[in-house]
């Protein structure tokens, strides 16, 4: 897997080569063109030189003189050659530079054309020629066809170009360059709360830390606030086991000093049994509920919200079979979207302690509701859950108890003892959520919890 | 009835055998989960009390087998960790009821009876035939309110008669059910036990509450007569 990095700089290098490249070639045959063109203009100038320099001579002819105003037609090898040739191509004229060279010069045929070649010599050497033809007019009436030619090497040309691609590379080169360090320095600034994030987690991680705390970009918010959320909630299971194994062995020191102490009084077997027998009790009570406040799983980052109505069901189904032998009429009114944050092994717990309560209480019939809150329903936004029986109903004094404080570490088992001490303690202390108890418009208890979102 | 008990805690295991027996009961025992499920499978079994957290193979999974085999009979889960998922887990898959460990035995007892009844159809735990009234609690027997002393072996087979009076049962069918595995059953003692039977709750000859379909077995004849209550009050308080 590439880095962050390796893949920022590779994709800028490459989308900078490329333009780069593509900006350069456009400019080199731009250059190219009107290099071309200029020598198109230059060659044309020589032909009209020629052309003012040429007079009619004596015998009706044209010539030229010797002594140009272009010098360089009249030296030697200069790379500047021209010709004339006539009508009938004869060649009437040639420049001194022409000296034994064979230049391949283009024809015009119509008076007034121009053409324009870019031709080889046998012995290899480049030219640029243009060939000129015209009407000159001797005398009165008489007119003669005139071919007015010119080269030239490619030197120059070669070299203007030569020149200007050196320049031109040479500063796209250094633009890449000065571009590739600023891009470095950009990703250096850019990935800085990426480098932040990962230094944090490693202070964290040797301890010197316990949240992220940095601020950072809304990108990665989302993650940071997640991580600490995660952190968070592994920390406080932690503390809730060790909460449980410290209660626990509290709780029991009890019951064992009890037993103890009923051993050493040396007690009748019918005294020893009942006192074992309640001792036992109460121990197992005590062992039942802590593990249950240890288990309980609580509120996860990252978790996919559960549709409440599938658990409903299961654990409805599973009481009606449990108590077959009791004719309990279920009403469940929850529907589709209502969906709980949480641990799937927490929602059981917290409506199946309360559903099995109202089926052991109730005379026929139980109720069960699940809805959704959110701010337009007056409630602050969240679940609630609500179970209701028409059997006794929980009396206004055991309500205030179970409700008061002081059931957490030492729980009575009394009917709805128990299990409601545990639905509060995960209710409360797990999920930030309420309990209420009242009278169920069926007759009987009806106990609400309300959970946050 | 016979109950089968898979739990691989060697002293409960034992415990709950011998009561279980006390109590009347044929038991078939198994410590892990793979030979358990292959006695629920093979043998006639009237009800299984299943441990969740079995070696080999977890009890949930011998439940579901079995109920995938076709194999009906009620099964109570015994739990260590009472979380509803749990108990949920298991009764989804299959089990008819459960209890969490530790338990106190009467309440395993009055479970096993209460599924035992259920599954005859019975919902109470006295079972009213006419004039005969077998209390499956006390696991006492009365004709005309009158009681009548029967043997432990007596009062099985009775049991059995009555909880599926109006069906044919063949003698395989009751020694299965009657005796343990080992035990050397020999069919002329179902007869000779029928002819007690007979002599102890119809001294008159008047009532003829057990038929010998010759070659097929027995059937009790005396039709069912619930009184008009309905609820199970034998199901004892659950703690959580």
């Amino acid at each position: 897997m590439l880095s962050l990095n390796a893949r920022l700089l590779i994709a800028a290098s490459v989308v900078l080569v490329a333009f780069l490249g593509l900006t350069g070639l456009t400019l080199d045959k731009a250059f190219r063109r009107s290099a071309l063109a200029a020598v198109h203009d230059r060659l044309q100038t020589r032909i009209y030189g020629l052309l003012g320099a040429a007079d009619v001579d004596a015998a009706n002819g044209l010539e030229l003189p010797q002594a140009l105003p272009e010098g360089r037609f009249s030296t030697p090898g200069s790379g500047l050659y021209g010709q004339v040739a006539d009508g009938s191509g004869r060649v009437i004229w040639r420049s001194l530079s022409l000296l034994g060279l064979r230049v391949p010069f283009p024809q015009a045929q119509q008076p007034g054309t121009r053409r324009f070649s870019e031709t080889r010599a046998p012995d290899g050497t480049e030219f640029f020629a243009m060939a000129f033809a015209v009407t000159w007019e001797l005398g009165p009436g008489e007119e003669q066809r005139y071919t007015f030619q010119v080269a030239e090497t490619r030197d120059q040309f070669a070299g203007q170009v030569a020149g200007f691609r050196r320049s031109l590379w040479g500063w796209l080169a250094g633009a890449a360059l000065v571009l590739l360090a600023v891009q470095g320095m950009i990703l250096r600034w850019s990935l800085a709360p990426l480098r932040q994030v990962a230094r944090e987690i490693a202070e964290i991680e040797s301890g010197h830390g316990s949240l992220l705390t940095g601020r950072y970009p809304k990108e990665l918010r989302h993650l940071t606030d997640n991580l600490n959320a995660l952190i968070e909630s592994g920390r406080s299971r932690l503390e809730r086991y060790r909460n449980s194994l410290g209660d626990l062995a509290h709780s029991l020191k009890t019951p064992l000093a009890v037993l103890r102490g009923t051993v050493e009084g040396d007690p009748g077997p019918q005294a020893l049994k009942e006192v074992v027998q309640e001792q036992v009790d109460r121990m197992d009570q005590t062992v039942h509920y802590q593990l249950q406040r240890a288990a309980a799983s609580g509120r996860t980052a990252l978790t996919a919200p559960l549709a409440v109505a599938p658990i409903a069901r299961k654990l409805t189904s599973s009481l009606t079979k449990v108590y077959a032998g009791k004719a309990v009429q279920l009403r469940l009114v929850v529907d589709a979207e209502t969906s709980f944050r949480g641990d799937q092994g927490d929602l059981m717990e917290i409506l199946g302690n309360l559903a099995d309560n109202a089926w052991k209480w109730s005379r026929g019939r139980v109720t069960l509701r699940a809805h959704g809150t959110d701010e337009t329903s007056g409630e602050p936004p969240g679940l609630v859950l609500e179970v209701e029986d028409d059997g006794p109903g929980i009396p206004h004094g055991k309500a205030s108890e179970i409700l008061g404080r002081g059931v957490r570490a030492d729980p009575h088992t009394e009917g709805h003892g128990i299990g409601l001490a545990v639905v509060r303690e995960l209710v409360e202390q797990v999920y930030g959520g309420n309990l209420y108890i009242d009278r169920s418009p069926l007759g009987g208890a009806r106990v609400r919890v309300t959970l946050p979102k | 009835m016979r109950v089968l008990v898979i739990e691989d805690e060697a002293p409960l295991r034992e415990q709950l055998q011998a009561r279980l027996r006390t109590e009347g009961y044929a038991v078939e025992a198994a410590d892990n989960g793979r030979d358990g499920l292959f006695v629920g499978r093979e043998y006639p079994i009237d009800v299984a009390v299943v441990d969740i957290g079995l070696p080999e193979l977890s009890g949930i999974e011998v439940i579901r087998r079995w109920r995938e085999a076709g194999r009906d009979f009620p099964v109570l889960i015994l739990t260590a960790h009472g979380r509803w998922q749990d108990k949920v887990e298991g009764l989804e898959v299959g089990a008819d009821d459960y209890l969490v460990k530790p338990f106190h035995t009467e309440e395993l007892l009055a479970r096993v009876r209460a599924l035992l009844r259920r599954s005859a159809g019975w919902t109470q735990a006295v079972l009213h035939c006419g004039p005969v009234a077998l209390d499956t609690g006390s696991q006492t027997v009365t004709v005309d309110g009158e009681p009548v002393e029967l043997t432990a072996y007596e009062y099985r087979l009775l049991e059995y008669l009555v909880m599926h009076t109006g069906h044919v049962v063949s003698k395989t069918e009751l020694s299965e059910h009657i005796y343990e595995e080992e035990m050397d059953r020999d069919s002329n003692v179902l007869e000779v036990l029928v002819g007690r039977l007979r002599r102890k709750l119809d001294p008159e000859r008047a009532l003829n509450p057990i038929e010998t379909l010759r070659g097929r077995g027995y059937r009790f004849r005396l039709e069912r007569t619930d009184p008009p209550t309905a609820d199970d009050r034998e199901i004892a308080e659950k703690p959580q």
